[in-house]
């Protein structure tokens, strides 16, 4: 009897089993990726809304502050999506005829609300708290995006845990002074544009502790002529090093000028602002009951 | 079954539908299981077992003291009964399993590709000006209560109530509460709440019973015929409204009744002082107290009960500077309050009776020698103690006990120190069975045309003698305001839909007197009405509930009262405060009539004593599924209710556990399955009010149990004597959770028992003595915590306490702190983080629980069901152990079967150092934080339950099913949003309210400073009457639970497995007489 199989089947054999392992490996690669896909996460997604709200518009345009509308992101975990009435506040003035704003005129007169769609949204076992992140020093910028560049609104990154523990591991690279939570453009100190900030010697809430200007104290800033004193100047280039490890009870209580330090990269402002704001330590902050309850 | 025939012979065919519900419910179906059947040692057998070598010895149930082959058999698997039930408890084929699963494997594989569905977001038109979401608020109320309201503070998330808190502020409560105020939430989201009001069974509304009740009593001119049927008034602006209804029409009726209205105690009052007053315990001054059939630590049932139980535990915390209390309980049912007596005395009623009489008189002789020593010693201890001492009797004593109580109290020199008389609570007292009884026979006169009752359920809970059903026949109108369409609320032509206390204006007096303000905290789900609004439509129908009540306050708060101030401002404090300044009561001088105390002499024969139950009280908790599970206080029962006895008589009778029973009084039968209790008196039968609903009461309380109503008389509403036992009505498995929690354990850790024999196969070891040996349990007497007071460790003489005999650590409970295991990787003293004098202190959380305090009363465990989004998985699961309960209370009972002693331990996570459940879980969902709290990561866990049978303290549960209610839209309301609702196949724990510690941080950590001792609460914490739990910072030195760990009576359950638990117990201390001992 001839042989069943040709010689060239060992070969085709042995072909179907590396393809068979490529297979299961670009089946996983693919996996890992479609996992990560903008079409899980959602990232970059403008999803179909009543009303095309242009955060472009209101807040590069009209210069209108995040809080107008979210009024309660540094008090709640929430930030809040506003109420007919703040729309209406201007609205019931100017495109009263609109016709993009139909659905705003449409709630208002029957007392229904507006049906959004979320954009940002976390899956149910994940408690994220507003409140402390902006209390912290987390800008709105950091995990929404230049919301203020967006004329329709879209999630900037992931939202996956990978991406909170990045943070979370590491929060100096995001840390901002707490003046700058708002400010979309903030881009933290570089060489070119440094930052000076000083901490109140006194313990309080975080949000007062510290204070930073983007302009050299020395050179008759205004901000810092109102808090009254010239800074001392040969603190000016110091060695961040001094600082560290010391907490502001270490400085003199007694009335002296505020001292301000220069930063020119955001790793340092990032563990000046750490140790300042009393951040929790990387283990604390990625422990899984921070999120998960 | 009798009630399915009393049903139909009153109301006639129209409801033949229901009738055929009512027959399956109330119907107690013999089961198959062979295990019931097997017969248990014999009475002689136990006592040997007891009286053997062993001094000592816990147990939790007859089986495990039988310890027969089937229970050993039981015992070899970890979790008892769980493992062979299957999946579901209804067998569900092999090939409709596959089925299934092949359907919810497609389904999760879907799923498992599929993005989250787009969510939509609703904001506010108008955004209420105060509101924060994501931040609750709090409103204080009162929780409205027959024996006196228990102030609440309300938790509400954008305005739905999701949880109660005691009012901290309240002067009478200080913040406590008990499982009745923590569960009545839940009564607010029952999806079987009537929902509109209906007129012969057609739906209708309020308007055209508004129409037609105003003209029909207009008609009458002077309301003869009118008879309001209303439950306990204990609201000042009701009782003003019917004083307005009275004027206008004097000849129409009010009758209170309630099936537990603590008529003997007024009766008794009346006797006394020639009219109604109150007993108000001030056990904070009593050194010897004396109960007589009264459960005053056993929840609200008994009036006072928060400041009560709060003022006996104080005086009973061990403190070698201070004197301990003494408390003596003579009582039928083992209740919490005589296990957690010094001394307890069982009686069947008639006895108690007799024991009363003869204090009363001062000796007395009495038949029973042990009885007669107690007696004897007590009284001297009583007279002994100088004024410092108080007899109690309560609701449910008899008339003789509460005329012995105020003759003993007024002749110690109690009153004014240890009792004082008030005002009643109830705002029109009376004696509510002989009035309902009047009512009865009005009613079959047909004198009464409109029977209105109010939040009453007569048809269900009238005593059986009165026949209640066929004189309500005989009422041409009846008009029935209830929150279900119950049993009587089906039968009535006008059902009027009641609104829930959370959604209603009234007012309410606490038991000391103090007036609360109860606002409505959300609008009337379903628009029900309250009992101002049924009286209104008499008086003025446009005056709301709120008018009235505020219309009625005047005479009560601000200036009427002499206090100063507009009523505007003192209205709007009331409400802000949770009660109106100046309204206790003041202790009123009285001087009881002598009254020559008869000579009462037993009856022989077997007793029937009725008592409410301590889940579901009189069962207007029926629907209440949090309630319904909840293990009943000493016996364990869930969703069942049993006759009580002891083995005696189980012995006598040839009765089994478990075995249904026929008991007949005066005619009237019922059947109910038996359950030993221990410490019950001989020849007397415990059986609880409140079960055995029928269909009408709703999805959770239908056929659960049964009706002891049925057998209840008015002649004798408390006991009775002259029950027949009938055997031979089949077996009944009952629901009882007591041997779910026993570990399993090898041979292994055997060989170092001392009384192996009772446990030749370690098969067990949380029970049994190895609670004793392994020193579960730890307690003293005054003298030997005196004599040592490092008995905790060192173990006492008497063999109360015994430590390190047993165990798997060579060097006993107390390994050096290296000798872990597991490298000591969390430490909670980084330098870098304490040492620096701004940094925010480090948290290291723990618990304490006092056993000396803990009575047992649940109000922990309710309080937990509401915190943390807790399942109810009914009773067929429960049977089998899968009791979603983050926390339990353990009774280990010890000694002898007649006389035990009983110990509560509440069980939860205790959050381990070395947790063994972290260590086998293979996919991390069960972790330690940083400060170390063992968390779930409920997402992360796949359901290997390898992490349950790692713990030895069995504190964690498994949904096996999807227990969360996924799908009815009114308990959604209620879910804490700040807790995840658990799926189907995820394990679940304690997490010492994870949500509240982390609500906290956040608000500390926002403003730089550290968590204030105190600042977070427990939910269990929180609800404690008794102050028995305790937690906090172990890193702050001067927080109170470090201060209670740093106590020598300080232990950890199972120390030598070097788990090293973060929650301890304070071992207990009691204080015996000597000339009882």
């Amino acid at each position: 009897m001839a042989q069943v199989f040709d010689r060239s089947s060992n070969a085709l054999a042995r072909a179907s089993l590396v393809l068979t392992g490529l297979i299961v490996i670009a089946l996983g690669v693919a996996l890992n990726s479609l996992q990560r896909s903008p079409w899980v996460t959602r990232q970059g997604q403008r999803p179909d809304q009543p009303v095309p709200f242009s955060h472009k518009h209101h807040v590069e345009g009209l210069g209108l502050q995040c809080q107008y509308c979210h009024t309660s992101v540094e008090k709640s975990s929430y930030a809040g999506i506003p109420p007919t009435k703040t729309c209406i506040n201007c609205h019931s003035q100017i495109w009263t005829n609109a016709q993009l704003l139909e659905p705003v005129r449409h709630s208002w007169a029957t007392g229904e609300s507006i049906q959004w769609i979320k954009v940002h949204d976390l899956p149910d076992y994940v408690y994220f708290n507003h409140e402390i992140h902006v209390n912290k020093g987390i800008g709105c910028a950091s995990c929404h995006g230049r919301v203020d560049q967006m004329p329709l609104m879209y999630q900037q990154n992931t939202l996956q845990m990978e991406w909170c523990l990045n943070c979370h591991r590491n929060p100096g690279v995001n840390l901002r002074p707490t003046s700058e939570i708002y400010n979309m453009s903030w881009a933290g100190p570089s060489k070119d544009k440094p930052v000076w900030c000083t901490a109140s010697p006194t313990s309080g809430p975080t949000a007062q502790g510290v204070s930073c200007v983007t302009k050299d104290p020395e050179n008759n800033n205004p901000e810092v002529a109102l808090m009254g004193g010239k800074p001392l100047g040969n603190l000016r280039g110091m060695n961040l090093q001094l600082f560290d490890g010391r907490t502001s009870s270490d400085m003199p209580v007694i009335a002296m000028p505020a001292s301000y330090v220069k930063f020119t990269s955001q790793i340092d402002l990032g563990h000046f602002l750490q140790d300042k704001y009393h951040i929790r330590t990387a283990n604390e902050l990625s422990s899984c009951e921070v999120c998960h309850r | 079954m009798s009630h399915a025939g009393n049903s139909e012979q009153g109301i006639g065919n129209s409801v033949d539908a229901r009738s055929q519900d009512v027959q399956v419910v109330t119907e107690i179906a013999a089961t198959t299981s062979t295990a019931a059947v097997k017969p248990k040692m014999t009475l002689a057998e136990v006592r040997a077992k007891l009286d053997g070598k062993s001094g000592k010895r816990y147990w939790k149930s007859l089986d495990e003291l039988a310890d027969t082959p089937a229970f050993q058999e039981l015992m070899q698997e970890e979790f008892p009964r769980q493992a062979n039930a299957g999946e579901w408890v209804d067998s569900v084929s092999r090939r409709g399993f596959l089925k299934v699963m092949g359907a919810s494997f497609a389904l999760a594989g879907l799923a498992g590709c599929t993005k989250q569905p787009d969510e939509p977001i609703f904001p506010y038109i108008k955004q209420p000006e105060d509101l924060v979401l994501g931040r609750p608020m709090y409103f204080a109320t009162a929780h409205p209560f027959p024996t006196g309201a228990i102030p609440v503070l309300v938790k509400s998330d954008a305005f739905r109530p999701i949880k109660l808190e005691g009012n901290p502020e309240h002067p009478m409560s200080k913040g406590k509460s008990d499982a009745f105020t923590q569960a009545s939430l839940l009564d607010l989201y029952d999806p079987d709440r009537s929902q509109h009001p209906r007129f012969r069974g057609e739906q209708s509304d309020f308007g055209s019973f508004q129409q037609e009740f105003a003209k029909a009593v207009q008609d009458t001119k002077t309301g003869a015929g009118v008879v309001f049927l209303s439950e306990t008034i204990t609201s000042p602006t009701l009782a003003a409204q019917w004083k307005q209804i009275s004027t206008k029409y004097p000849a129409a009726k009010l009758v209170q009744y309630e099936p537990a209205n603590g008529d003997a105690g007024r009766a008794a009052s009346k006797a006394a002082f020639g009219d109604y007053y109150d007993a108000q315990y001030k056990l904070q001054d009593a050194d010897v107290i004396l109960s007589l059939d009264a459960d005053f630590l056993g929840g609200i049932g008994f009036p006072g009960f928060l400041p009560v139980s709060a003022a006996w535990a104080e005086r009973h915390r061990f403190d070698k500077d201070k004197t301990m209390n003494r408390l003596y309980v003579v009582e039928t049912n083992p209740t919490v309050t005589g296990f957690k007596a010094d001394h307890r005395l069982a009686l069947k009623p008639s006895e108690i009776d007799a024991f009363a009489s003869a204090l009363a008189g001062g000796s007395g002789s009495l038949s029973d020698p042990d009885a007669q020593k107690f007696l004897t010693v007590v009284l001297e201890d009583l007279k002994k103690s100088g004024g410092r001492a108080v007899v109690i009797a309560g609701p449910q004593s008899s008339m003789a006990a509460h005329a012995a109580a105020l003759a003993m109290n007024s002749s110690l020199g109690a009153v004014g120190k240890t009792v004082v008389y008030t005002e009643t609570v109830a705002a029109i007292p009376s004696e509510q069975t002989a009035d309902l009884k009047a009512l009865v026979a009005d009613m079959n006169a047909g004198k009464v045309q409109w029977l209105v009752m109010l939040g009453t359920n007569p048809l269900y809970n009238a005593p059986a003698d009165l026949e209640f059903e066929s004189a309500f026949n005989k009422v041409p109108n009846s008009v029935h305001l209830g929150s279900h369409l119950d049993e009587t609320g089906f039968y009535s032509t006008w059902h009027i839909n009641k609104s829930h206390y959370l959604e209603s204006w009234t007012d309410a007096r606490a038991y000391d007197g103090t007036i609360s303000i109860v606002q409505p905290m959300i609008d009337p789900l379903y628009g029900g009405k309250s009992a101002h609004d049924v009286f209104q439509v008499l008086l003025d129908p446009s005056l709301s509930g709120y008018d009235v009540v505020a219309a009625n306050a005047k005479t009560y708060i601000g200036s009427a009262k002499g206090g100063g101030g507009d009523f505007a401002t003192a209205w709007r404090k009331a409400l802000h405060d949770g009660w109106v300044e100046g309204t206790a009561f003041e202790p009123k001088t009285l001087t009881a009539k002598t009254m020559p105390a008869a000579p009462v002499t037993p009856v022989s024969g077997v007793e029937i004593s009725y008592k409410t139950d301590s889940s579901i009280y009189d069962g207007r908790y029926g629907n209440n599924g949090w309630l319904q599970e909840l293990p009943k206080q000493v016996t364990s029962i869930s969703w069942d209710n049993a006759a009580l006895m002891n083995m005696d008589l189980m012995g006598k009778m040839g009765i089994e556990e478990n075995e249904a029973v026929e008991l007949t009084l005066n005619g009237r039968k019922i059947i109910v399955p038996v359950l030993m209790s221990p410490g019950h008196p001989n020849d007397a039968v415990t059986v609880t009010l409140g079960q055995g609903r029928r269909a009408e009461a709703g999805r959770v309380a239908a056929g659960v149990g049964f009706n002891a109503y049925a057998l209840r008389t008015t002649d004798a509403p408390g006991a009775q004597s002259g029950l027949q036992i009938a055997r031979g009505k089949g077996f009944y498995d009952l629901c009882v959770t007591k041997v779910h929690n026993i570990e399993h354990r090898g041979k292994f850790a055997q060989q170092d028992l001392e009384h192996k024999k009772f446990d030749t196969e370690g098969t067990y070891s949380l029970a049994g003595h190895e609670a004793q040996e392994r020193s579960i349990i730890r307690y003293a007497t005054v003298a030997e915590a005196l004599a040592n007071p490092n008995y905790t460790h060192e173990g006492t003489a008497s063999g109360n306490t015994t430590v390190n005999k047993v165990g798997y650590n060579p060097q006993g409970e107390a390994p050096e702190h290296d000798d872990s295991f597991y490298p000591d990787a969390w430490r909670y003293d980084h330098p870098e983080v304490v040492g620096a004098a701004q940094k925010v202190l480090q948290n290291k959380w723990g618990m304490s629980i006092d056993l000396n305090s803990c009575v047992g009363c649940n109000a922990c465990v309710v309080s937990c069901y509401a915190e943390n989004n807790i399942a109810v998985v009914g009773r067929e699961q429960v049977k089998i152990g899968r009791i979603m309960q983050w926390m339990r209370i353990d009774t280990y009972f010890e000694g002898d079967l007649h006389a035990p002693k009983a110990h509560f331990q509440p069980m939860l996570c205790q959050h381990c150092e070395s947790a063994g459940c972290e260590q086998v879980c293979p996919v991390g969902a069960t972790v330690h934080t940083p400060e170390g709290i063992n968390t779930m990561v409920y997402n992360r866990c796949v359901g290997t339950r390898y992490c349950s049978n790692n713990c030895p303290y069995k504190v964690r549960r498994f949904n096996f099913l999807l227990y969360a209610d996924y799908d009815t839209e009114s308990l959604k309301f209620q879910r804490n949003p700040d807790v995840s609702v658990r799926s189907r196949g995820v394990m679940e724990k304690c997490s010492y309210c994870i949500q509240r510690i982390e609500a906290v941080k956040i608000d500390a950590d926002k403003n730089n400073r550290a968590i204030e001792d105190g600042e977070i609460l427990t939910a269990c914490q929180q609800a404690c009457p008794t102050d028995a739990i305790v937690f906090g910072n172990l890193n702050d030195p001067k927080a109170r639970v470090t201060k209670l760990k740093a106590e020598e009576r300080d232990y950890q359950v199972l120390a030598d497995l070097n788990y090293r638990p973060r929650t301890s117990y304070t071992a207990g201390v009691f204080n015996p007489n000597a000339e009882l001992a």
